[in-house]
């Protein structure tokens, strides 16, 4: 896996050689944090740990041969550092106020008995997955592939939610928070906001994950899943919805998730562009799972190259892959589609017949004709989000 | 009969809601910082808020880039950090996680 991102570092550091100036340039090594640990977290698998506290785990990338990613190698990431656990969950409530004329207490009972329950598969995905792609080196973690994974999620839709609270006439925006808290009262605790037009039916306060509890680090008791969108807004341990006239200038919507407002999405580190935009729907994606980067074959064998692709929600139409770094394309067997916003399995067979090494890429095409660009034509965002560029895995035939 | 399923239900579905009967403790993990006259400075400001795997994630950086973690710290998340720490810290991180490049 160390190879693997060295070799896209790599990549992309000479693009920009060429693009920008050298001054602003640093040729990295694959980092260090990316080695999967050796101690466990509660519910999970031991994952690459960045952080304790708060805990912060991606998922390894041999997970991704599959379409659903298990609860226990699901990533997780938290941004302050107090979680409390509600050891009596029969007092926990989801809290609906603001401009609404009945406002709400919601038990866990209520919310699983007193609405419509619907399930939707859909995949979830921090907006900095695969950060650690641009160079010069943006803050926030510095994901690779594993900060998102895809569930089947089951709970109660938002919208009939706020329709059973009555909104006035006056409510446009809803205010979701959790219940982690900062170290510091000043310190703005993990809120986000929603416009009422991008509530629609797929939206659900999840209570269960792949049939299960959600567990602990992944927002017990209850998380909002907006399918589509990155999981920015997918706010953890929900307990408050405030319903409200305006949007209130916050920090994890003002400045925190934010990309320029240009057509290329991109700036360069002297010169950011000015003008942001959240970034909100999530583009075309696919990796590779299987084989990683590190592996030796033997020439004549066989080898199947397994991985997912997924898109906000058009769904894939095609995954293509090369064994010739890029040159030629040839069409794999696509999986079962679980729903549109899921992770959609591809698998390719196929004999190498001589030996050296061989670059494997795969690309993904979704239902309206959009299709990832190469590694290198990706353009640098101060974030550091919504890198998609194709992946690549060096392989070596002996 | 129902009424007899429906409670086993009940009970089943409140068992499966008692889950965290006690406070769930997450591991502690080391992620070992290098040793000066300024660690702890930088210890007693950093650490209320995050581990610091924070830091050693980013990789060698820049002082420039150092400097606007910091800053970024008192300002969008109110770290009551002092102005002379802000330097001490800087410091510290540059000299142990820096490339060497001052912007």
């Amino acid at each position: 896996m160390q190879r693997r991102d060295f070799f896209k570092l790599s990549l992309v550091a000479s693009t920009l050689v060429l693009t920008s100036s050298a001054s602003t340039l640093l040729t990295r090594e694959p980092l260090d944090s990316q080695q999967i640990s050796k101690i466990a977290f509660p519910e999970k698998k031991p994952l690459i740990t960045y952080s304790d506290r708060p805990p912060i785990l991606e998922t390894p990338i041999e997970v991704f041969t599959k379409a659903i990613t298990p609860n226990d190698e699901f990533f997780v990431r938290w941004h302050m550092p107090s979680i409390p656990t509600h050891k009596n969950i029969d007092l926990y409530t989801i809290n609906v106020l603001g401009e609404v004329h009945n406002p709400l207490l919601i038990s866990l009972k209520e919310l699983k008995n007193d609405y419509e329950q619907v399930e939707i598969t859909a995949v979830m995905q921090c907006g900095g997955n695969s950060r650690s792609a641009f160079v010069p080196t943006t803050s926030g973690i510095q994901w690779g592939n594993g900060a998102m994974g895809c569930a089947k999620w089951r709970g109660a839709r938002l919208k009939d939610i706020l329709k059973k609270a009555k909104l006035t006439k006056d409510a446009r925006w809803i205010g979701l928070n959790g219940d982690d808290k900062a170290s510091f009262n000043k310190t703005e605790n993990f809120m986000r906001e929603l416009e009422l037009h991008e509530i629609d039916d797929n939206v659900i306060i999840a209570y269960e994950m792949n049939g299960e509890e959600l567990p602990f680090l992944n927002g017990y008791p209850v998380r909002l899943i907006i399918p589509g969108s990155y999981s920015d807004s997918w706010v953890k341990m929900l307990n408050h919805i405030t319903v409200m006239k305006e949007y209130k200038a916050l920090y994890y919507m003002d400045t925190a998730y934010r990309i320029p407002d240009n057509e290329c999405e991109c700036e360069t580190a002297d010169n950011l562009y000015k003008k942001t935009k959240p970034i909100t729907s999530m583009n075309i994606k696919s990796v590779i799972a299987h084989p990683t980067s590190n592996t030796k074959i033997k020439v004549n064998s066989h080898i199947i190259v397994k991985g997912i692709a997924f898109d906000s929600g058009h769904g894939i139409k095609e995954v293509l892959v090369s064994v010739d770094g890029g040159t030629s394309w040839q069409t794999t067997e696509l999986g079962k589609e679980l729903s549109l916003f899921a992770f959609r399995e591809f698998n390719f067979a196929f004999r190498p017949k001589g030996k050296g090494d061989i670059t494997l890429m795969v690309k993904a095409i979704n239902n309206i004709g959009e299709e990832q660009p190469f590694a290198k034509d990706i353009a640098w965002n101060h974030g550091g989000y919504k890198y998609n560029g194709i992946d690549s895995v060096t392989i070596s035939v002996i | 009969m129902r009424k007899f399923l429906l409670m086993i239900l009940l009970f089943l579905t409140s068992t499966l809601l008692a889950k965290y009967t006690e406070e769930v403790k997450l591991p502690s993990i080391t992620f070992k910082m290098a040793k000066d006259e300024n660690f702890k400075v930088m210890q007693r400001n950093c650490q209320w808020c995050h581990s610091y795997g924070y830091i050693l994630n980013q990789g060698k950086q820049s002082r420039e880039f150092w400097n606007k973690s910091v800053v970024k710290m008192r300002k969008a998340y109110k770290a009551p950090i002092s102005t002379r720490d802000e330097k001490i810290i800087t410091d510290y991180l540059f000299k142990h996680y820096g490339n060497g490049e001052l912007k």
